[in-house]
């Protein structure tokens, strides 16, 4: 069924919002545009109806366009947002892209290009918000290795997801080996089968690779499906806490850290931790940490919080937010400080996969 | 000198982000600073009461910290503990100002 998309354009200049009425009405597929003049209204009216797109300008009295964009992106994340603007200024274009806006245009550019603008407009007004992997939109991995599989190719599969990485081997239409950190073969397959989202690149077959999968690829998703819906082994939940276990284990000792605790946003499920004893007081910090980062990202529209880190002579620590939940990681004092980060967005993922 | 404030464009203006360092004392009064003047003092003694607050609370957590920053998408905050007061270092970010002379971007 088609629908008509709505864009919402906000503006303070009364002649640009007459020219944007006019101007928007050339896109193909004809959505339906309602402008305003203050950010209050634009937040009323999308609080009131859907919308698709919201197009927004920066230099407004009262309330700036970061202002809006900022309550904007935390109340409707899904909506794609415009930032169109007389600015040029890298600061603000920068500060719109870290808000998540999609777009930054001038509106001079708009003017001597506007077919270029109507057309990125037409292709977020069309954008699906399905997940999948990068490169071959709303294919999911297994689908990508069946595609692959089925076409009789011999390639190597590079699969990334966040800073997980993972290749494949294929040899004529044949799974010959998968290799993923901490694990290779059918237990790195299984593992990979994992991950929601990502992205691929295929590079050269590498023939004569050492094959330590056997098994068909068929029969191999069969059964990663019957032990994720049905329980393929006598009692899966020991065993899947028991494989939980040995990887978290794994990764801890593997990047050298201290300790891990999971904070969830949600106060009323279980904090989980690793070789820590008592995190009451920990845990009462970081959700302090967490408010005070929010109030002070909310008065400067500085953007998302992407990590806190502290230190003292004795420890290192970082938090992460990620997936609503607060991963808080301990380092030894000695640590690399400029690998902090990506060593626990590694344990991060470990931790949440 | 203020009078030249009268003067000056009356458009309404983006707010841009704080730019600088400067210290508190252990009750949050801001003693030194370099940002600028344009730049209002409330939100910097917000900044200044949430920083000392967060020492604070690391150290009744008995896990006193030396130094904390919060990094935000477009703004560092890095703030070190000096005896119950702070000094604090305000780094906006702009990942459009350090590309390459010939305009490429990665």
């Amino acid at each position: 069924m088609e629908t008509t998309h709505k864009i919402l354009v906000l503006d303070d200049d009364a002649d640009w919002l007459d020219m944007s009425r006019d101007f928007l009405a050339q896109l193909p597929s004809k959505p339906e545009i309602r402008t305003v003049a203050s950010g209050t209204r634009a937040l009323t009216m999308l609080e009131a109806q859907p919308f698709r797109l919201f197009i927004c300008d920066l230099r407004m009295p009262r309330m700036d366009g970061l202002q809006v964009l900022s309550i904007v992106r935390r109340r409707f994340p899904d909506l794609c947002t415009v930032v169109l603007t007389g600015l040029h200024d890298d600061e603000f274009r920068s500060r719109a892209y870290a808000l998540g806006v999609d777009l930054f245009w001038i509106k001079s550019d708009m003017q001597h290009n506007p077919q270029m603008f109507l057309d990125c407009l037409e292709s977020l007004l069309g954008r699906e918000d399905a997940g999948g992997f990068r490169g071959v939109q709303s294919k999911s991995l297994v689908d990508l290795i069946r595609m692959e599989c089925l076409s009789r190719s011999s390639s190597v599969l590079r699969i990334t997801s966040g800073p997980l990485v993972a290749q494949l081997w294929i040899e004529n239409g044949e799974l010959v080996d998968a290799q993923v950190e901490g694990a290779d073969g059918e237990a790195a397959f299984r593992r990979i089968l994992k991950w929601k989202s990502g992205a691929f690149e295929n590079l050269p077959a590498d023939l004569g690779h050492t094959r330590t999968i056997t098994k068909s690829v068929d029969a191999l998703l069969l059964e990663a499906a019957q032990t994720d819906d049905l329980g393929g082994s006598p009692n899966p939940a020991k065993q899947a806490g028991h494989q939980q276990f040995v990887e978290r284990l794994t990764a801890l000792a593997y990047e050298g850290a201290e300790f891990v605790v999971s904070i969830p946003s949600n106060k009323q499920d279980e904090v989980e931790s690793w070789a820590i004893q008592d995190t009451k007081k920990l845990v009462s910090w970081v959700r302090h940490v967490e408010k005070s980062a929010q109030r002070i990202g909310d008065n400067l529209n500085a953007g998302p919080l992407n990590y806190v880190a502290g230190h003292n002579l004795e420890c290192r620590l970082l938090l992460l937010p990620q997936d609503g939940k607060t991963f808080v990681v301990g380092w030894p004092p000695a640590a690399n400080a400029g690998r902090l980060l990506e060593q626990t967005k590694k344990l991060a993922n470990t931790w949440a996969s | 000198m203020g009078l030249l404030k009268w003067f000056s464009d009356s458009r309404p203006a983006v707010r841009r982000l704080p730019a600088g360092s400067f210290t508190v004392d252990r009750h949050g009064n801001v003693m030194t600073a370099n940002v600028s003047s344009t730049f209002p003092a409330g939100p910097l003694a917000e900044i200044a009461r949430e920083v000392l607050a967060l020492f604070r609370e690391a150290r009744t957590s008995q896990m006193p910290l030396a130094e904390i920053s919060l990094q935000f998408a477009s703004l560092h905050i890095t703030a070190r503990d000096l005896q119950g007061g702070a000094i604090i270092f305000l780094s906006p970010q702009n990942v459009f100002a350090n590309s390459p002379p010939d305009g490429t971007r990665l």
